[in-house]
């Protein structure tokens, strides 16, 4: 497989392959998404507009209940920078959220200590079953659950495990009045138009019907358990609270990053890829991804922070290449997958 | 004012660029989710697109499938808020 994405073509600036959808190379071999013919050109007017309203939120509702904002937390380099943020630049009182897919590396478990302390937050930690998890991400790379549109961006595992994060801080949240919940996606993982929005679980949940259907048909009813809210709790909740994430409003390279969360103890973990710096399955995911698509689902977001000049296109395809074989077999193994069961669904 | 054919002109060219369809692709009166253009954060990016290009904040209450089911719902429910 990595052989295959050494030598796929590629863009001569980004480095979007050509598997990508849509994607088109002029005579230069220079991408149309670099030649902004496929961008939304506006993502400063997005930036600088919601720099303005976030802070007017943060400033209306600051200080109004147990906690001003939830921080869906996993220990990786960019949600440690959004904490630290949170607590730092906006004088947030934080109540700090981990979920626990049972892939989680340990020294990401021990940098979480370490910053939740040195910055003097609440925490809390959701574990579901380990079964369930497995079961989640075996249906997630076996069946083509998720849009096409969605997976240009992120992998199916992946969205799979964010869905439960934001359905359980979203949970926590209404449970206690909490008005906002911040997570550490970038520009390039996420449009730019979606910066901040207002939650409306009520369309999301009909939206999402048909993709919670093929989990239940396949897992188990308990598939409500951690991607549902119950009826009760939203006829109790008064308002929805607004996702924010606020990297994406911070101009600030992987590099300086590091240097500004390595005073509060954070260190990178040794057992993870180069995409990822808390989670041990993110090779397998996008080994997954990889074989039924034939592109890296971290292409847009890498491509996105060269254009930008955050990342180097050098460091960028090394952190690509950088998945390791055991991580991806030790996850073949926990969750009894092969390539070919796999390779059963393959979209391209 | 604009026309609504203006409208949708714009909204599918939107359409076309951030979710990478191509425009003969859109089936203007079905249901951008069930056809698959869009995912459920497809509707902040319209409601999103809705506040910047035409000016207005789309509610929670506005937010549902009589307004949102289908370009030509949405073309509709653009007019009718602007006029």
């Amino acid at each position: 497989m990595h052989n295959n994405i050494k030598n796929v073509k590629r863009c001569t600036k980004c480095i979007l392959s050509a598997n990508f959808p849509r994607i088109k190379f002029d005579e230069k071999g220079v991408c149309n998404f670099c030649n902004n013919e496929l961008l939304h050109s506006t993502e400063q007017e997005d930036i600088t507009s919601a720099t303005l309203e976030v802070q007017k939120l943060f400033d209306d509702k600051r200080g109004k209940s147990e906690y001003d904002a939830i921080v869906c937390y996993s220990g990786g380099k960019d949600s440690t920078y959004t904490l630290k943020l949170a607590v730092e630049k906006y004088k947030l009182n934080i109540l700090s959220f981990t979920l626990d897919n049972g892939f989680i590396s340990p020294v990401a478990f021990k940098n979480i200590e370490k910053v939740v302390t040195a910055l003097g937050v609440d925490h809390i930690t959701y574990r579901p079953s380990y079964e369930f998890m497995k079961g989640l991400y075996r249906v997630s790379s076996l069946e083509n659950i998720y849009n096409p549109k969605t997976l240009t961006r992120i992998s199916s595992n992946c969205n799979s495990c964010i869905s439960i994060i934001n359905i359980t801080s979203l949970k926590i949240a209404l449970e206690k009045r909490i008005p906002f919940i911040l997570a550490g996606f970038t520009l390039g993982q996420i449009p730019s138009n979606t910066i901040y929005y207002q939650n409306n679980y009520e369309f999301f949940k009909e939206s999402r019907k048909p993709i919670l259907d093929k989990f239940k048909s396949e897992i188990g009813p308990e598939v409500s358990r951690y991607m549902e809210i119950s009826e009760d709790l939203l006829k109790s909740s008064e308002s929805f609270p607004h996702n924010i994430n606020l990297l994406c409003m911070e101009d600030i390279t992987e590099n300086e990053i590091l240097e500004k969360i390595k005073p509060l103890g954070w260190i990178k973990p040794g057992d993870v890829d180069g995409c990822s710096t808390n989670c041990r399955i993110n090779s397998f995911n996008n080994y997954v991804h990889t074989l039924k698509f034939g592109y890296s689902p971290y292409e847009l977001e890498l491509s996105h922070l060269i254009r930008k000049n955050l990342l180097s296109r050098e460091e960028a395809l090394e952190k690509l290449f950088d998945q390791p074989e055991d991580q991806i077999n030790y996850a073949k193994s926990e969750l009894k997958l092969d390539e070919n069961q796999i390779l059963k669904n393959k979209v391209v | 004012m604009e026309t609504k054919e203006k409208i949708q002109s714009d909204l599918l060219q939107f359409l076309s660029r951030q979710f990478f369809v191509d425009i003969e692709d859109i089936q203007i009166d079905k249901s951008l989710i069930d056809t698959g253009i869009i995912d459920s954060m497809g509707l902040i990016e319209i409601a999103s697109y809705i506040k910047k290009t035409h000016g207005f904040v789309v509610s929670n209450e506005q937010m549902n499938r009589d307004n949102f089911g289908s370009v030509l719902k949405l073309v509709d429910f653009i007019y009718k808020t602007k006029s």
